[in-house]
């Protein structure tokens, strides 16, 4: 019982960790909470859901769906966040919680506000079945692909922080703003890329989601982007291995908390371990030590 | 100008003691009218940490909630009255805003922010998980109202049956109401004024400047926090027995969110405009809920013209509508003056 719960929380963690990474990378740049991050995690369910209902493929309307999550993710920081670089942090912050509640309405006019299924004929018979069994635990198909995609995305987003230009740039704008733009950085285009990047993966994650449950509504990206910020707060926000590390632990934790202790405060675990992070060790598992600009 | 808006502010008190004497008064717009009351307290108590102490506060909500549920416990279960329940309910909050705050007041920015959005939906995750105590989600019904039928004192002054109406039913609440609104707003306006509130704008404008000027951060901080959580448990005291229902639902985020709305739209740190921003977006909200409907729109979509009215106004006035210019945009003018000058002195 105990392996099969570890197997279900590390893949609830590898999910969480997919938001987490857009949340931290957003912090680390431009050091503001996107609150509306978690809406664009249910975006991404919800316009696969419509490019399937339009008859493309499966592969096809993932693809799409996560380039419709980075144009949104680029343009809610032109509209929203980027008038108010200059402005008192808490302007932004309450943008940010405006426009994740603009979005998660807008989705509840388009697409209804009930909970709707994941179209079961776009996706493979066999995703349902187990792939592996050890004994008394199970790993079905959908849970490997979970990790698969996760794992290979995640290689992926940490090749394009370390290796390119553009990663370099995003790691210079965290260090320092100011001096980042004296060396020829477009500041703006790297944040852009920032959003889009981050909107891509938090995207594939609520998809996923989508299809794991079979379920997908409007209000699904609140408590999703909690538990995703708790997890990036767990791991050291601005850090991104940290918010992966941090995503699976709340991941685990989450399901042994809800398995063993009690299973209505399952959603519990999250804030507590987030208060308690926050008290007693603000920077994380993984953060170094930051001391904030008020 | 100034004196045409000071006689519209006494023009807007009057018509609204006299609204439901009225013969014209309608039950639905009185109790539009008492809510946004209730949000007008609300918002007063939010505003002392954002605005007074530049602390964002997300939790608000949670204090709400405990004032709520504290009153209508004690109603049902040991059918106390108003007047007692009130301090006893105000305490309750005070206390859990003590207990939240000691422990995250070093904290600054989205952190605190964080702390305290966690909190408000902890407790709601106790309000629906603790059936024994709170009934869970279905709430707790048939909370007794507060006796304000004072029909006797009618008969006492021998006024006509037709003025009756005044001494029961919703008009008692009404003004008892207002009476809650003016002693808050009165409490507010006195501490504004005095050395407690200097010291919360000093530490909103300059912690690292307010300590070292012998400013008691801790201290002050905690008394902000337990007088705005208290005053967020007087709220919800009330609501509670004037709905006679309360519910888990009634404590979520987006409470919090709303009565930050109102606060920022009137631009943080007035209290005044604390007032106006209440009654805007209750009244918004109204008319939204009844239109919306009509446009074949679920009525909750009207959060898409909250969320949509707070990126706009913080786009174009980060100060909120009715500040015309903030303390902190003064200093920052000021510190960028002192630095030309500076500068200019170095070149010469």
């Amino acid at each position: 019982m105990l392996e099969q719960q570890l197997v279900n929380g590390f893949t609830l963690g590898l999910i969480y960790a997919l938001i987490a990474v857009g949340y931290t990378m957003v912090y680390g740049v431009i050091e503001l909470i996107n609150f509306a991050h978690g809406e664009i995690y249910m975006l991404g369910a919800f316009l696969t859901l419509s490019f399937i209902s339009m008859g493309l493929p499966l592969p096809l309307a993932v693809l799409l769906a996560m380039l419709a999550a980075a144009a949104i993710g680029v343009l809610l920081d032109i509209i929203a966040y980027r008038p108010l670089r200059e402005a008192p942090r808490l302007a932004a912050l309450i943008t940010a919680i405006g426009m994740s509640i603009f979005l998660q309405n807008l989705a509840m006019i388009i697409w209804g506000s009930r909970p709707m299924p994941f179209p079961k004929q776009a996706l493979p018979a066999f995703f349902s079945e187990p792939a592996l069994t050890f004994s008394d635990v199970t790993i079905s198909w959908m849970q490997v692909i979970i990790y698969a995609v996760a794992i290979i995305l995640m290689i992926g987003l940490n090749l394009i922080i370390t290796r390119t230009r553009v990663g370099t740039a995003m790691r210079a704008l965290a260090q320092n703003q100011t001096a980042a733009s004296l060396m020829g950085i477009n500041v703006n285009r790297v944040i852009s890329f920032t959003f889009a990047l981050g909107s891509a993966m938090g995207a594939m994650a609520g998809i996923m989601v989508s299809m794991y449950y079979n379920t997908m509504y409007p209000t699904m990206g609140y408590l999703a982007g909690v538990k995703a910020f708790a997890a990036a707060v767990l791991g050291g926000i601005g850090s991104v291995p940290g918010a992966m590390l941090g995503g699976v632990v709340l991941g685990i934790a989450e399901t042994l908390g809800a398995g063993y202790v009690s299973s209505p405060y399952r959603d519990g675990v999250a804030y507590a371990v987030m208060i308690l992070v926050i008290i007693f060790r603000p920077s994380g598992l993984l953060g170094r030590a930051v001391t904030e600009k008020a | 100008m100034r004196g045409a808006a000071q006689s519209l502010k006494y023009l807007l008190l009057a018509a609204a003691l006299a609204y439901p004497l009225m013969p014209f008064r309608d039950v639905y717009v009185l109790h539009v009218l008492v809510l946004i009351m209730v949000y007008m307290v609300l918002a007063m108590g939010l505003n002392i940490l954002p605005g007074f102490c530049g602390l964002l506060d997300l939790g608000f909500v949670g204090f709400y909630g405990i004032g709520a549920y504290t009153a209508g416990l004690l109603t049902i279960h040991y059918n106390m009255s108003f007047w007692v329940i009130v301090p006893l309910a105000v305490m309750n909050g005070a206390f859990f805003g003590v207990l939240l705050g000691a422990p995250t007041l070093r904290l600054v920015g989205d952190y605190f922010a964080i702390v305290t959005f966690g909190f408000s939906e902890l407790v709601v995750l106790f309000l629906t998980n603790e059936i024994w105590l709170t009934r869970g989600p279905l709430g707790i019904p048939g909370i007794a109202p507060i006796s304000l039928d004072v029909t006797w004192l009618a008969t006492l002054m021998g006024i006509d049956e037709r003025w009756r109406y005044a001494f029961r039913g919703e008009v008692p609440y009404y003004y008892l109401a207002m009476v809650m609104v003016g002693l808050v707003f009165l409490v507010m306006t006195r501490v504004e004024d005095s050395r407690l509130g200097r010291a919360w704008l000093a530490i909103r404008e300059d912690p690292m400047a307010a300590a070292s000027c012998g400013v008691n951060l801790f201290a002050y901080k905690v008394i902000a926090f337990a007088v705005s959580t208290g005053i967020g448990a007087l709220a919800g005291a009330f609501l509670a027995r004037w709905t006679l229902f309360i519910s888990p639902d009634m404590f979520k985020f987006w409470e919090s969110f709303l009565v930050l709305c109102m606060v920022v739209l009137g631009g943080l740190g007035n209290i005044r405009g604390a007032l106006v921003g209440s009654a805007i977006l209750i009244a918004l909200g109204e008319v939204l809920r009844v239109a919306l409907p009509k446009l074949g729109l679920p009525a909750e979509t009207r959060f898409l013209a909250y969320g949509l009215i707070m990126v706009i106004i913080m786009r174009f006035r980060p100060h909120g509508l009715f500040t015309q210019v903030a303390e902190s945009t003064m200093q920052s003018s000021l510190i960028k003056d002192l630095r030309a000058r500076i500068a200019a002195r170095r070149t010469a």
